[in-house]
């Protein structure tokens, strides 16, 4: 049964068409079928890192421009001068960075030599919404 | 960096395409994501071929279940098969990027994820 029985919460998550795809140069995304599963975990994590990495360097986010398909924004916290701390930028990278780090960690755990990418640092203090 | 996929042995065809690096544990805990994730994926593998199954596996609570993570998707035939792989890899859902190899039919079959 392929017919759709109910409204969908959002649009498909695929994005692009075949002549637009992510290339992480010396990251092929076919990968063969032999891979043990420590190797397996360690490439798709080392693929995440690059591709937030990646995210973070270019600043495209990975945002929705639709606001159906984003969660409700915090209620805003400004500074002293009324700069809004908080923004959809600042929340996005922080996420993408937070989740870049446990990648990170997990990479150290399976490979003790691995080198994370010259951009990151460990998180010193947590921005909180 | 790191490993070197190019010089591991080549990938042979087979009728079952498995997806990795598209859903998270999180996503496949909710119903109504893991429904609305399930129609995405028919609907576009759909367009390369006849679609003979679907399996994504789904976490339980305090329960190592293989394959959580992973879809895998058979096929009819593997030049249906070969051709789904050639438009998805390197795609993105969900914002991720979608990483694909082929599944040995036989543990698919046996749900040995």
């Amino acid at each position: 049964n392929l017919e759709p029985r109910r409204k969908k919460k959002r649009g498909s998550r695929w994005e692009g068409t075949e002549q637009d795809r992510a290339f992480i140069p010396g990251m092929p995304t076919t990968i063969p079928t032999n891979m043990s599963k420590d190797q397996e975990k360690a490439y798709l994590t080392q693929l995440r890192i690059e591709q937030i990495s990646r995210m973070l360097r270019t600043g495209e986010l990975g945002v929705s421009s639709n606001p159906e398909e984003r969660s409700p924004s915090p209620e805003p916290i400004y500074d002293s001068a009324g700069k809004r701390l908080n923004t959809r930028e600042v929340r996005q990278r922080s996420k993408l960075e937070s989740e870049r780090h446990q990648h990170v960690l997990e990479m150290f755990k399976l490979n003790p030599e691995y080198k994370p990418p010259p951009d990151y640092k460990p998180p010193a203090n947590k921005i909180v919404d | 960096p790191g490993l070197n996929i190019a010089e591991a042995s080549k990938v042979s065809v087979t009728e079952v395409l498995c997806l990795l690096n598209m859903v998270t544990e999180e996503e496949l805990v909710d119903d109504e994501e893991y429904e609305d994730i399930l129609e995405d994926i028919k609907e576009e593998c759909g367009k390369y071929g006849t679609v003979r199954s679907i399996e994504i596996p789904r976490p339980i609570p305090n329960v190592e279940v293989p394959g959580v993570g992973k879809i895998f998707v058979e096929y009819a035939s593997k030049s249906d098969c070969q051709k789904a792989q050639q438009q998805l890899t390197g795609r993105k859902f969900a914002h991720r990027v979608v990483v694909t190899t082929f599944y040995d039919p036989d543990k698919y079959h046996r749900r040995q994820f």
